[in-house]
């Protein structure tokens, strides 16, 4: 009989209710389809920035992240290798080595990365191939006179002169102190002028072994997941397994691109604050007005023998129930709008740059928290605000309100 | 058999300089089955005496006693739920709540008090039809003249079995002819069941309808008038 009278209560005042429900639909839709795109579209960031070349779990020899040194190598590659086969969440692994260089040409000298990867297994981790601009991926076995093939930055080409097939020296420092050099010939250019990795060498791993005389050994395993979302658990695992190493998720590989992101993300929140501020007026101004213009009534139902906490009940139990309706008319709204971006999205005219990573296609995201974590505030919110007019109503003296017309 | 019984009751509004007394020192008995009217000018504390004794206000001092409990420091839900069942009001106007249809509201009340489904529906028509509005049970209360919706307000506050009814100007918004009607119901619901009435009035030709007078002024009885 409450959630009736509740009811009509809302019908009564069709045109005002109709407004209120409409903005709380409408708020809604709005904060769904925002957090949609924002869990989307970083979501999107995340997978390109970490597809690139950082992956989604890395295992190091003991702080070789914090301070890489040539002899901080992990050796047990069969273990390890064994170990990432049998879960099934990793898609693939691959092996790495990281040594800084110089690297001379006829016209000029750079520093640079070198970088050894397995070419089989990179390609299961990051999207290294599919970065080359001209030339092709450690093709055929063996350069032009023999020399190990090099991959270079589009940076260091520019800077040292290079094009496909020309010949250039790196010289570095082996890890049992040697010095160490060789000449490599130019199999492909990678990336951008400004992109990341401008300034590296991409080595086949046996010849950057070879090259740094570090054996069979490797700094680093990256891996790819399924599921993105599951990196900490992951690692976790790993973790477990591989005691004698570190394993990191990427959130940790990369604490720096996360943190500023997070807090990035924390900014969106702003607009969403502003936007339920908005409609919570809205809500407040409705209960107020309707608890206000309803004095007598209220006293009549006190007079004849309505409890406050009842009265109390009855105007909170309206605006749930309004509340509940326009969410519902949200959902019905929101879902489809929601559906679309996080299947199709758009592609945008101009790429987008977002903390260095370029993207393009803008798409949201579609999980039960994009759908009920709106629900739930909005839901929780009106309810708080239903409470201050509820309780002045209830307090309200009888006699008082009986006199008020 | 005594149903109400004030002593020495006083109410006052305001402080200092605009401090008026709305009731003063009233004391008075009414028995079981009375048909009481209190009359007097406009100010002379009508309304402010009824709410006192409904419950629905509490004295400054003095007393009240409803069939044999004492309500002045009643409070809350205690309080709600000795109105609900011990007292019927009806007041000038807007008596009903105007989302329920007329059946509706009569039932209402029955269910606050937790009577079952089927009685309330048999009572509420059994009750319609003593009011005289059989076959207008399914209409809201802004589909229902004054005097059809003050009825319907007569049988909402008479359905909870009160010791007594309570009205404040019940005839005042309705046409004199209408008003000697919604008196006849009132008094024929007194005659037939010994319900229990005190009401005031302007209305000459309502007042001489009552058994027993009283007299306000300033907020303290004149005169108290059996007849
Ligand atoms: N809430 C209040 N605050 C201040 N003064 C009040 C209040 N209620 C009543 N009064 C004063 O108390 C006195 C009695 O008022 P009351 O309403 O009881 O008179 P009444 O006999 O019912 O008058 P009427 O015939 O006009 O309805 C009046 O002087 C009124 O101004
Ligand atoms: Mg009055």
């Amino acid at each position: 009989m409450l959630i009736k009278i509740a009811f009509r209560n809302i019908l009564r005042q069709r045109r005002r209710s109709l407004l209120t429900g409409l903005s709380i639909s409408g708020g809604y839709f709005l904060f769904a389809l925002t957090l949609s795109l924002i869990e989307g579209s970083y979501n999107n960031m995340i997978r390109i920035f970490t597809e690139s070349h950082v992956g989604h779990v890395q295992i190091h020899l003991d702080d070789y992240l914090t301070r890489p040194k040539i002899y901080k190598s992990i050796s047990d590659k069969d273990e390890i290798e064994t170990i990432l086969s049998a879960d099934n969440r990793i898609i693939g692994f691959a092996p790495r080595i990281y040594s800084p260089a110089l690297s001379f040409s006829e016209e000029d000298t750079a520093m640079v990365q070198l970088i050894g990867v397995d070419a089989k297994k990179e390609t299961t981790v990051s999207r290294l191939r599919e970065k080359i601009v001209t030339g092709s991926f450690f093709s055929s076995q063996g350069g032009e006179n023999d020399r190990t093939q090099a991959m270079v930055g589009k940076g260091l080409a520019i800077k040292l002169g290079l094009d496909i097939n020309d010949e250039f020296i790196v010289i570095g420092q082996g890890a049992d102190g040697s010095i160490a050099n060789d000449v490599f010939v130019v199999s492909a250019i990678i990336g951008k002028k400004s992109s990341g990795e401008r300034m590296n060498v991409y080595l086949p791993l046996q010849a950057l072994q070879e090259f740094l005389s570090m054996e069979l050994s490797v700094h680093e395993y990256s891996m790819l997941l399924e599921d993105v979302a599951d990196s900490r658990s992951v690692a976790k695992d790993l973790q477990k397994k591989l005691p004698e190493l570190v394993v990191s998720p990427w959130q940790e590989v990369e604490e720096m691109f996360y943190k500023s992101m997070e807090a990035d993300k924390q900014g969106n929140w702003v607009f969403l604050v502003l936007l339920m501020i908005i409609v919570f007026i809205g809500v407040l101004n409705t209960v107020l007005m309707s608890v206000l213009e309803r004095t007598r009534e209220f006293g009549v139902l006190r007079a004849i023998g309505y409890r406050s906490g009842t009265l109390v009940n009855l105007i909170f139990m309206e605006t749930v129930l309004l509340s509940m309706m326009s969410l519902i008319l949200g959902v019905i709204i929101a879902l489809p709008s929601i559906m679309w971006f996080s299947d199709t999205g758009f592609m945008m005219p101009e790429p987008m740059d977002m903390g260095g990573i370029e993207f393009q296609h803008f798409k949201g995201e579609l999980t039960a928290q994009i759908l009920f974590l709106p629900m739930g505030i909005i839901l929780l919110f009106a309810a708080l605000i239903s409470l201050f007019p509820a309780i002045r109503a209830a307090r309200l003296d009888p006699a008082d309100a009986l006199g008020k017309f | 058999m005594k149903v109400i019984e004030t002593s020495n009751l006083s109410k006052h509004f305001g402080l200092g300089e605009t401090r008026v007394s709305a009731v003063k020192n009233v004391s008075f008995e009414i028995e079981e089955g009375e048909f009481t009217a209190i009359i007097g000018p406009s100010g002379s504390g009508k309304t402010t005496l009824l709410h006192l004794i409904g419950g629905l206000d509490s004295p400054d001092e003095g007393d009240i006693t409803l069939s044999g409990e004492k309500i002045a420091h009643m409070k809350g839900n205690q309080l709600s739920d000795f109105r609900r069942d011990h007292i019927g009001f009806i007041f000038q106007a807007y008596n009903l709540i105007p989302v329920l249809s007329a059946a509706e509201n009569i039932e209402y009340i029955m269910m606050l008090q937790g009577i079952k489904k089927p009685e309330r529906r048999r009572k509420v028509e059994e009750i319609l039809e003593t009011v005289g509005l059989t076959g207008l049970g399914d209409r809201r209360p802004a589909m229902l003249s004054g005097g059809q919706q003050q009825r319907v307000a007569v049988a909402r506050a008479m359905v909870s079995k009160p010791d007594i009814i309570l009205a404040d100007e019940p005839t005042a918004n309705l046409d004199s002819k209408t008003g000697m009607k919604l008196l006849e119901v009132m008094k024929e619901l007194n005659r037939e069941f010994k319900l229990t009435f005190v009401f005031s009035t302007h209305d000459e030709k309502i007042m001489n309808m009552a058994t027993r007078l009283i007299h306000l002024r300033d907020g303290s009885i004149e005169r108290d008038e059996q007849k």
